[in-house]
């Protein structure tokens, strides 16, 4: 045992390594302790990586989605930790797979979707969290319902974000008051009275599912019959549809689209500032989906990334952060905090016989060749 | 005649001017004047990632442009005295360069260095004596340069070598019988009847790499360009303050084309 | 130094640049072409042709591009020809180079930048706010290949003014003033004398707009609204979220194959018509 850090005994650098993997002790602690803190900082340097600085450095990259988070949160994070939050913002989970596999992202935290997690892991794209390091998270809190696709294997990969459905906004404005309800209504007036008003997802899982269950088949079908059959629908459908995108809001405010397919929290920042917008569920089904927060391996900043995560998941900013988003949150000590009112609200808490009807994402409906390329050949037709 | 071309720059500037304005827009959306200001120039000059995706632009504009500039007007100047089968194959390599879109380049070189890291990465780590400090190769600058690189130094050698081929070989014999070393007669006697030639080539590369989005988009990895950075802000949410940079981005061009052409002027009157 | 070493090591960084950065990036894509889908997407190593045999799933793809690529390509000539004809012929010489350099100077701005005005101009609230309140009804313009045409042209039509304004610039003008003194009419001088004279011109404009077309993927993706799909955005999206890199590679194979046979066509044809200039130097 010595003190000075220019020596260190071999079976305390392993000692200390192991301590570090695990992530019992930090990495300032690690690196000083086995002297290599100022050898990291030179080659650090020289590579061009940020410099070891007290706390947790100056950013934290977050690759989310569109209209997901309250950007005075991220304001009131930076002001108590000196991070700034990087948000780059994805429609699918598609894209933020291609870019993890593609290597090099940058990404200190991402938003991945319930059925995508099993993936990743088999994949080797994310490490398990090191719970200790996010305190805010009470596991007993969470409904395992949304929590319970964040554990793979027994180890915890990913702490539940919030939850949610995918459903339809009419601006009822534009259909005399009523708001579409079902998915056979959604696809036939796409093609008659919505003609050239409505937006689909620019995301294989929800279009793809939404045009089966026109037919009744299940939303995570992947038998080639069912599959041929919303083709059809679709490449019909597609010379009246406004645009195929994610991120349907602007044109669902202008007014350009009167009719998207849509997730519960736009459908509910919609119609929280333009009431005329209603967002409903297909009375045959469509999908209940819960979102996560995880770490991909190679962060550059996980000390930002458990910080970042850490701060969302405390019950009060989680509280703030779903009443800007409008998503529903799994964590039963916010929902002890909200109104009875936001606790009714239909948008958020769909009655429970429409919610039987939903189904979760599978995994392999994400992995499917055969639904990848028929969503490519409908954006190509 | 004249009305024609009026119509045409109107067709030009008018959507370049409506960006403009609602650079000044005092309202926050981009599609609605709501009085003027100038918040979103300062909005954009603070925004860290901003100032950032601007400072990764300049560098791998400038870098790229300097490295295309040098080994493409050293190619130039070599290719002259190389003939036959391998100057054929040096003009394929500068013709697939240029002909291949950019979107294939952009594509190509992700895959090739993917592939690359996937390999090296483990190797690397396995190597390096404290494992879990292993510099780990990905995709970021380096790419960035080197696949702008690429396209920027095909063009400077095709615009050098016109330049080289349209010189007075007179005056170069004349310098060498009058006692000049090799590198004196390229100094003095080629190397300002290239130059133009060599400004334009690195103004050029300059431009297309600061511009440039497809192949950015591919091989920029946890880096973000300015048209990276453009392009992701129009999927977050639209305000103003794209059209304050696109505003300043244009001022900066406009700027740099007149000096450009300033320099040139001056330079082919000598 | 003897001037072979020296003409060697001048080629060498350039050599180097080009052989791993281009020749072995594209041979890669050429291997990866037989290859399969990985199993969560990506490569597997095989081979097989069916990514080729399959490439007619894309042929919705390649036949907008080879529709619009032309037509938009023909629509900037078109516009460009008149305007570089007014510069080179028309204009006084105290005027023409502020006039050129406006004509360039957009080009010089991101063409991202520059089509997102479009989305405004052809959107909502732009024309058709404007076409509605004349009482003419609701048209949409936005997300539709008419969308798409006109982002081309204005994003290419400096890239085609200026090849023809060189060539045009370069006439003997005291050609034009023989063949009106030869007593024909303005326009028969135009047919006979200037239109062959700048031929060379207008080929290098045309090849040059035409080859940037067929790689195309910024402005479909901004004004078609992800309804109107290039084999660039066919090509993207097969990288980046259907995520078939081997598919993804025999559809970039097919795509460089047709401009190949494309381009060559082309450059046969106009070498006859313009008198042989086979470098696209402008300089």
């Amino acid at each position: 045992m010595t003190d000075r850090n220019d020596f260190i005994s071999h079976d305390k650098l392993m000692n200390e390594a192991m301590r570090y993997k695990r992530g019992s002790v930090s990495r300032r602690h690690f690196l000083g302790v086995t002297g290599l803190g100022l050898a990291s900082t030179v080659l650090a340097s020289s590579l061009g990586r940020p410099a070891l600085a007290d706390g947790i450095g100056d950013r934290v990259v977050l690759a989310s989605w569109p209209n997901y988070h309250d950007p005075a949160n991220f304001d009131s994070f930076k002001a108590a930790t000196g991070a700034a939050v990087d948000l780059n913002v994805f429609g699918s989970n598609e894209e933020m797979l291609a870019k993890l596999q593609a290597g090099g992202t940058g990404w200190d935290v991402f938003v991945p979707t319930n059925y995508t997690i099993s993936t990743y892991v088999q994949l080797g794209l994310i490490e398990p969290l090191d719970m200790s390091r996010i305190p805010n998270y009470d596991a007993a809190a969470f409904d395992p319902r949304f929590a319970g696709p964040g554990t793979v294997d027994g180890k915890i990969y990913a702490v539940s974000k919030d939850w949610g459905t995918t459903g339809m906004a009419t601006n009822t404005a534009n259909n005399n008051g009523k708001a579409v309800g079902s998915w056979k209504e959604f696809w036939d007036m796409t093609q008659a009275e919505f003609s050239g008003r409505t937006m689909v997802h620019d995301y294989q899982l929800t279009t793809i599912g939404s045009a089966l269950k026109y037919f009744g088949y299940s939303f995570n079908s992947i038998d080639p019959e069912e599959l041929a059959d919303a083709e059809k629908l679709l490449i019909a459908v597609k010379p009246h549809l406004f645009a195929i995108t994610s991120d349907y809001q602007p044109a669902m405010r202008s007014g350009d689209a009167w009719l998207a397919m849509c997730w519960t929290g736009d459908g509910k920042q919609l119609n929280r500032d333009i009431p005329e917008i209603q967002y409903t569920l297909g009375k045959e089904g469509g999908e209940i989906w819960s979102d996560f927060y995880a770490v991909p391996i190679g962060a550059p900043h996980r000390d930002a990334a458990y910080a970042l995560i850490n701060y969302l998941l405390d019950p009060k900013i989680n509280m703030a952060e779903t009443l800007f988003h409008g998503q529903p949150v799994a964590d039963s000590r916010v929902n002890a905090m909200l109104t009875p009112e936001r606790l009714a609200d239909p948008i958020l808490y769909p009655p429970e016989e429409l919610l039987k009807n939903l189904e979760f994402g599978a995994a392999q409906t994400l992995t499917n060749p055969d639904r990848a390329e028929l969503m490519a050949r409908f954006k190509s037709a | 005649m004249r009305l024609y071309a009026v119509a045409v720059y109107l067709f030009l500037y008018v959507p370049i001017g409506i960006i403009v304005l609602f650079s000044f827009n005092a309202g926050k959306a981009a599609s609605q004047l709501q009085g003027l200001s100038v918040q979103w120039y300062g909005k954009a000059l603070s925004n860290t990632f901003v100032v950032e995706a601007f400072q990764t632009s300049l560098t791998v504009g400038l870098s790229s442009a300097l490295l295309a500039t040098l080994f493409g007007t050293m190619a130039a100047l070599a290719l002259q005295s190389v003939k036959g089968k391998l100057r054929a194959v040096f003009d394929a390599m500068i013709y697939i360069a240029v002909m291949v879109p950019g979107i294939v380049i952009g594509i190509a070189t992700l895959i090739a260095l993917v592939t690359l890291f996937d390999w090296l990465n483990p190797i690397l780590k396995a190597l390096w004596p404290i494992a879990d400090a292993a510099p780990q190769v990905s995709l970021g600058l380096g790419s960035l340069i080197a696949a702008h690189g690429l396209f920027s130094m095909a063009l400077v050698i095709i615009i050098v070598r016109a330049r080289v081929a349209g010189m007075d070989r007179s005056l170069i014999e004349a310098s060498a019988d009058l006692g000049a070393t090799p590198f004196g007669t390229f100094r003095q006697v080629t190397l300002p009847q290239i130059f133009p030639g060599i400004l334009a080539g690195f103004l050029l590369a300059f431009t297309f790499s600061f511009d440039d989005f497809i192949i950015a988009f591919f091989v920029a990895g946890s880096k973000t360009t300015l048209p990276i950075y453009v392009f992701s802000s129009i999927r977050r949410g639209v305000t103003p303050e794209i059209n304050a940079i696109g505003s300043m981005v244009l001022a900066v061009s406009l700027c740099l084309l007149i000096t450009a052409q300033s320099i040139l002027r001056r330079g082919a009157k000598t | 130094m003897q001037p072979r070493y020296r003409t060697a090591l001048f080629l060498l960084p350039a050599t180097a640049w080009f052989v791993t950065m281009l020749v072995l990036p594209l041979i890669v894509v050429f291997v990866f072409s037989f290859g399969d889908r990985g199993p969560a997407g990506g490569y597997a190593p095989a081979f097989s042709f069916d990514n080729f045999l399959n490439l007619g799933a894309r042929w919705a793809a390649f036949k907008n591009t080879m529709v619009l690529a032309p037509a938009g390509t023909i629509a900037c000539l078109l516009i460009a020809y008149p305007l570089a004809y007014y510069l080179a012929i028309r204009a006084s010489a105290k005027w023409r180079t502020m006039l050129l350099i406006l004509v360039i100077v957009p080009f010089w701005t991101s063409i991202l930048i520059r089509s997102y005005a479009w989305i405004f101009i052809l959107g909502g609230k732009g024309i058709p706010s404007l076409i509605a309140a004349l009482g003419l009804g609701h048209i949409q313009l936005i997300n539709t290949p008419f969308a798409v045409l006109i982002g081309i042209v204005y994003g290419y039509l400096p890239l085609m003014v200026f090849p023809i304004y060189v060539s045009l610039e370069r006439l003997d003008k005291r050609l034009l003033e023989a063949s009106s003194d030869l007593g024909a009419p303005p326009f028969n001088t135009f047919l006979s004398v200037t239109l062959p004279l700048s031929m060379p011109g207008v080929a290098t404009g045309c090849m040059l707009v035409f080859i940037l077309l067929m790689g195309e993927f910024l402005i479909p993706a901004m004004l078609g609204g992800g309804k109107v799909f290039f084999v660039g955005n066919a090509l993207v999206d097969l990288f980046v979220q259907s995520r078939n890199w081997a598919f993804g590679s025999a559809v970039a194979v097919a795509l460089v194959l047709v401009m190949l046979v494309t381009v060559t066509v082309y450059m046969r044809l106009t070498r006859r018509w313009a008198g042989g200039r086979d470098d696209i130097s402008l300089m």
